[in-house]
C-alpha cells in the first residue's frame, strides 16, 4: 500500500468520524501542506491582498510616529550621519558638472538615496562585506574611504587604486573597508554575496559575526542571478543580506513596468527568509531596519531581505535626461515632500542638535574642502602604460600577453614619435608610455 | 583507477590539506551523478561538500564570492552543456575579477569542474565540448584531461593556480579509462602540451577524448586493416605521426606545437566540437602566422560537423579514426 492510499483513507476517516465540524483533511507527507476542498487561488503575501506594510519611524516632517522605537542615536552620531548625508550629494554634484565639463567620462549620482544608504551603512558593521551595485559610494564614505580615492577613481588616475583607471567612474572597491569592487553587469554580485557570506561562515574567526550585505535596485532583482542568490543564501544557507534599494526607476523604465507582484519584498516570502520593507528615506527607519535584519541573517547564518523604498531624484546616470520620461514636476514634488536628508534635519533641530547656521556652514565647509581635493586630483596623470597588460592573470604570465605587450612596444617605437594623436595620448600616462618603447 | 576515481582522489587531496576548501553543486552530496564526488561528504562533512539548488549561474557566481575571500572553491557543473547560464558569471566576472580591481581582488581560488564531450547517447545536451567559446575570455584557464592520471594531477594544479580554471572531463572517461594513478599528492602543470608520440612527418593535435580516435587513426595508417588497406597508399604507411596532447586549452602551449610543426611541415587539429570558431581554428591561424614558409600542406581541421550533436548521428557526426586517418592521408599526400 502507497503513502497516496493510506492518505486517502485517513482522509475517509476523519470525514466520518467529525462531520459536524470543520474537518481537517491531514497533509501532504513531507511538507506539512494542509489539504483542502477549497479550489482557493492566492496572489498576494497578505491573505487580504492588501500591501506588504512600509516600516517607518519618522514623518514626513522629521516627527517620529506614535508608538515608533527609535534606534539608539546620541547626538554625536546623529550629526555624523547628517554630515555623511550632506558631503555624498556635495560630492554628486561636483562630479556631475566635472563630467558636463568632460573632464570624466561618466557619473551616476545618489540624490535621494542618502538615507538608504548611509542609514546601511552605518547599521551594517564595519567589516560586514559589502557588495554594491553602482549606486552605494555613500557606504565607502561612511566607512572612510577618501574623497581622494572617489575622485582618483573617477579620474582613472594613478592614485586610482580602485581598477588602476580601467573602469568607468563610480566602480569602487577597496579590501580595507570590506567594499568589493563594482562591475557594470547588473546583479551578478548577488549570488557572490551568497558566497562571500558562506566564506564568512567558513572562517572561524567570523563566524557569527559577520555578514555580506549586497546592495541591488529593484531593476536588478529581475534578472535571474537574483533568484540564484536568494536560492542558495536560504538553503545552504548563508549569512547573506540583501538590500534592495526600490528607487522607482531603472534608467527610463518604472518600477510598475518592472514587476506585478507587491515590489521586491514579496519575494522573500517564496524564499521562506525574514523580509521587511522599509521607508528607505527614513533614516532612523532604515538603521531600525537595517539593524535588526543584520542580527538575524548574522544569528540565523541565512539570507534577510531589506526592501528600502525611496526615489530616484537624479538622472539615472550623466548619460540619462530622465525629463525625457518623467515631470520635472514630480521630481521637485518628491523633493519638497518626501526629502530624507530634509526630515533628519528637522528631527535634529527638534533635538536641539543642529541648526540653520550650522547646515548652511556645513555645506560651505564641505564645498571647499571637496574643491580643494578635487582641483589637486585632476591634475594627475593615469597609471603607467604597462597596466595595460597587468593583472589579467595572477603567477606566470601568458605567452600571448607578453608578446601582444611587445607588438605594442613595437607599435609605440614606430609611431608613437611621428603620430601626433599616439603622443598626445601618450602624455596622459605616468611616464608618458617610456616603460613600453624603451628596451 | 578509472577517471572518476582520479578526480575524487584529487579533490580528497586537496580537502584533506586545504582546510578552506569546499566541493559543491548539484547532486556532488550523494556522490554526483557520475560519482566523482562519492564519499567526499561522508568523509569532509555536509559544510564542505554539499549540494546546492538547480542553478548554475548562481552555482558559479556563489564560487566567485566564496573565492573572492580567499577560500577554495571547487564548483561542478553537472554538464558542460549547462555551463551556458554561468557564461556572465565567468567571462564578464570570473575572468575579469582581477584586472578590474586593479589586482586588489581576485577569484583565482574558484575552480569549476564539469564533464563534456560526447558520449555515445547523449544527444544534443549531454555532448557538447564547449572550451572554444571560453578562448576569449582572458583572465580564465581551460583544462581538459585524457586519462586518470592526467585528470588526478591537472585537477590539482588548476585548484591550486591563481586564477579560476574551467576543468573540462571527458565524460565517455569516467568509467572506460583505468590507469595506475599515483596515490599522493602530484601536480601536472598546466599550459604544457605532452608529446605522446614522437614523429616527423605531420603533427597530430588533439585533446580529450579524439586522443584514443587519433592513437587509432595511426594504427590504422600504420597498419590498415582489411577494408581500409586499399584506401591507405603504401607510401605512407611508414609515415611517423607525432601525436600531441595538448591538456591546457587557454593558455595553449603555442612553443610545443610551433616546434613541432616546424620540423614535420604538417598539422591536423582533431576536436569534437563544431569546426567553425572551434578552438582549432585559433590554433590554425596562430601556428600558420609562425610557421608559413615550413608549412608543405595546408593545416587541416578533423571536428565535429557544424551542426548540434543529433542522437541518432553521432557516429558519422564526433570524428573517429577513419575520419581522422583520411585528414592524415589527405595532409600527408598534399
Amino acid at each position: 500500500m502507497n503513502v497516496w492510499n493510506r492518505t486517502f483513507i485517513a482522509i475517509g476517516c476523519h470525514s466520518r468520524r467529525f462531520a459536524s465540524q470543520a474537518p481537517a483533511y491531514g497533509h501532504l507527507p513531507s511538507s506539512q501542506s494542509p489539504f483542502t476542498p477549497k479550489l482557493k487561488f492566492f496572489n498576494s503575501v497578505n491573505s487580504d491582498g492588501s500591501k506588504i506594510p512600509t516600516y517607518r519611524v519618522l514623518d514626513g516632517i522629521g516627527i517620529p510616529l506614535e508608538g515608533a522605537e527609535l534606534p539608539k542615536i546620541d547626538e554625536e552620531l546623529a550629526r555624523k550621519l547628517y554630515e555623511k548625508m550632506l558631503l555624498l550629494p556635495t560630492i554628486d554634484t561636483l562630479m556631475n558638472n566635472v563630467q558636463r565639463q568632460g573632464k570624466i567620462s561618466f557619473y551616476m549620482t545618489s540624490h535621494g538615496e542618502e538615507a538608504t544608504i548611509i542609514g546601511s551603512a552605518m547599521a551594517l558593521a564595519p567589516d560586514d562585506e559589502v557588495l554594491g551595485q553602482y549606486r552605494e559610494m555613500g557606504v565607502l564614505l561612511w566607512r572612510g574611504f577618501s574623497v581622494d580615492a572617489a575622485m582618483a577613481q573617477c579620474f582613472g588616475n594613478e592614485e586610482d587604486a580602485a581598477t588602476k583607471g580601467r573602469q568607468m567612474p563610480v566602480h569602487f572597491g577597496s579590501p580595507k573597508h570590506h567594499f568589493h569592487t563594482i562591475s557594470s553587469t547588473l546583479a551578478t554580485q548577488i549570488p557572490q554575496a551568497a558566497g562571500v557570506g558562506y566564506a564568512i561562515k567558513r572562517d572561524p574567526k567570523r563566524r557569527g559575526k559577520n555578514c555580506a550585505a549586497v546592495f541591488f535596485g529593484e531593476g536588478a532583482a529581475s534578472e535571474g542571478d537574483f533568484h540564484a542568490g536568494m536560492l542558495l543564501a536560504s538553503t545552504i544557507p548563508s549569512p547573506t543580506l540583501f538590500i534592495a534599494r526600490n528607487n522607482g526607476f531603472a534608467i527610463s523604465t518604472p518600477s510598475s513596468e518592472q514587476y506585478y507582484g507587491d515590489g521586491i519584498a514579496a519575494r522573500g516570502a517564496g524564499y521562506g527568509i525574514d523580509t521587511i520593507r522599509v521607508d528607505g528615506n527614513d533614516i532612523l527607519a532604515v538603521i531600525g531596519a537595517i539593524s535588526e535584519a543584520r542580527r538575524r541573517c548574522v544569528e540565523g547564518g541565512r539570507g534577510v531581505l531589506v526592501e528600502a523604498m525611496t526615489y530616484r531624484v537624479g538622472h539615472h546616470s550623466t548619460s540619462d535626461d530622465s525629463f525625457a520620461y518623467r515631470p520635472r514636476q514630480e521630481v521637485e514634488d518628491r523633493k519638497n515632500v518626501d526629502n530624507p536628508i530634509v526630515r533628519f534635519r528637522l528631527f535634529m533641530e527638534n533635538r536641539g542638535w543642529w541648526s540653520k547656521e550650522e547646515d548652511e556652514a556645513t555645506k560651505e565647509r564641505l564645498k571647499q574642502e571637496i574643491m580643494t581635493t578635487f582641483k589637486r586630483v585632476e591634475r594627475l596623470k593615469r597609471h603607467e602604460l604597462k597596466q595595460l597588460f597587468e593583472d589579467v592573470y595572477g603567477g606566470d604570465e601568458p605567452w600571448n600577453l607578453a608578446e601582444q605587450r611587445e607588438e605594442l612596444s613595437r607599435l609605440l617605437r614606430k609611431y608613437g614619435a611621428d603620430w601626433k594623436p599616439w603622443r598626445q595620448e601618450l602624455d596622459r600616462f605616468r611616464g608618458e608610455g617610456k616603460e613600453m618603447i624603451d628596451k | 583507477m578509472n577517471t572518476y576515481q582520479a578526480v575524487r582522489d584529487a579533490m580528497s587531496t586537496i580537502l584533506t590539506k586545504d582546510d578552506s576548501a569546499v566541493v559543491f553543486g548539484e547532486d556532488v552530496g550523494f556522490g554526483g551523478v557520475f560519482r566523482c564526488t562519492l564519499g567526499l561528504a561522508e568523509e569532509f562533512g555536509r559544510e564542505r561538500v554539499f549540494n546546492t539548488s538547480l542553478t548554475e549561474q548562481g552555482i558559479v557566481g556563489f564560487g566567485i564570492g566564496f573565492a573572492s575571500m580567499g577560500q577554495t572553491a571547487i564548483a561542478e557543473v553537472q554538464f558542460a552543456d549547462y555551463i551556458f547560464p554561468a557564461f556572465d558569471q565567468i567571462v564578464s566576472e570570473a575572468a575579469k575579477f582581477r584586472y578590474r580591481s586593479g589586482g586588489q581582488y581576485n577569484a583565482g581560488s574558484l575552480t569549476i569542474r564539469t564533464p563534456t564531450m560526447a558520449v555515445g547517447h547523449g544527444g544534443l545536451y549531454h555532448s557538447q565540448s564547449p572550451e572554444g567559446f571560453f578562448m576569449g575570455a582572458s583572465g580564465i584557464k581551460v583544462v581538459i584531461p585524457r586519462s586518470p592520471i592526467q585528470a588526478k594531477g591537472l585537477l590539482i594544479s588548476s585548484i591550486r593556480d591563481p586564477n579560476p580554471v574551467v576543468f573540462m572531463e571527458p565524460k565517455i572517461l569516467y568509467r572506460s579509462a583505468v590507469e595506475q594513478v599515483p596515490i599522493d599528492d602530484y601536480s601536472i602543470p598546466l599550459g604544457q602540451a605532452e608529446t605522446l608520440i614522437p614523429g616527423t612527418d605531420v603533427t597530430l593535435l588533439t585533446w580529450g577524448t579524439p586522443v584514443y580516435h587519433c592513437e587509432t587513426a595511426i594504427n590504422f595508417l600504420n597498419a590498415p586493416p582489411e577494408g581500409l588497406a586499399k584506401h591507405v597508399p603504401e607510401s605512407l604507411r611508414k609515415a611517423r605521426v607525432e601525436l600531441i596532447d595538448l591538456r591546457t586549452i587557454l593558455p595553449w602551449d603555442v612553443k610545443t606545437v610551433e616546434e613541432s610543426v616546424n620540423r614535420t611541415g604538417r598539422l591536423v587539429i582533431v576536436h569534437e566540437a563544431g569546426k567553425t570558431a572551434g578552438a582549432g581554428a585559433e590554433i590554425g591561424a596562430e601556428i600558420q602566422q609562425r610557421c608559413f614558409l615550413r608549412l608543405r600542406a595546408p593545416i587541416q581541421r578533423i571536428a565535429g560537423w557544424d551542426v548540434p550533436n543529433g542522437l541518432a548521428y553521432e557516429k558519422f557526426h564526433i570524428p573517429d579514426p577513419v575520419r581522422i586517418m583520411d585528414g592524415l592521408i589527405e595532409t600527408l599526400s598534399y
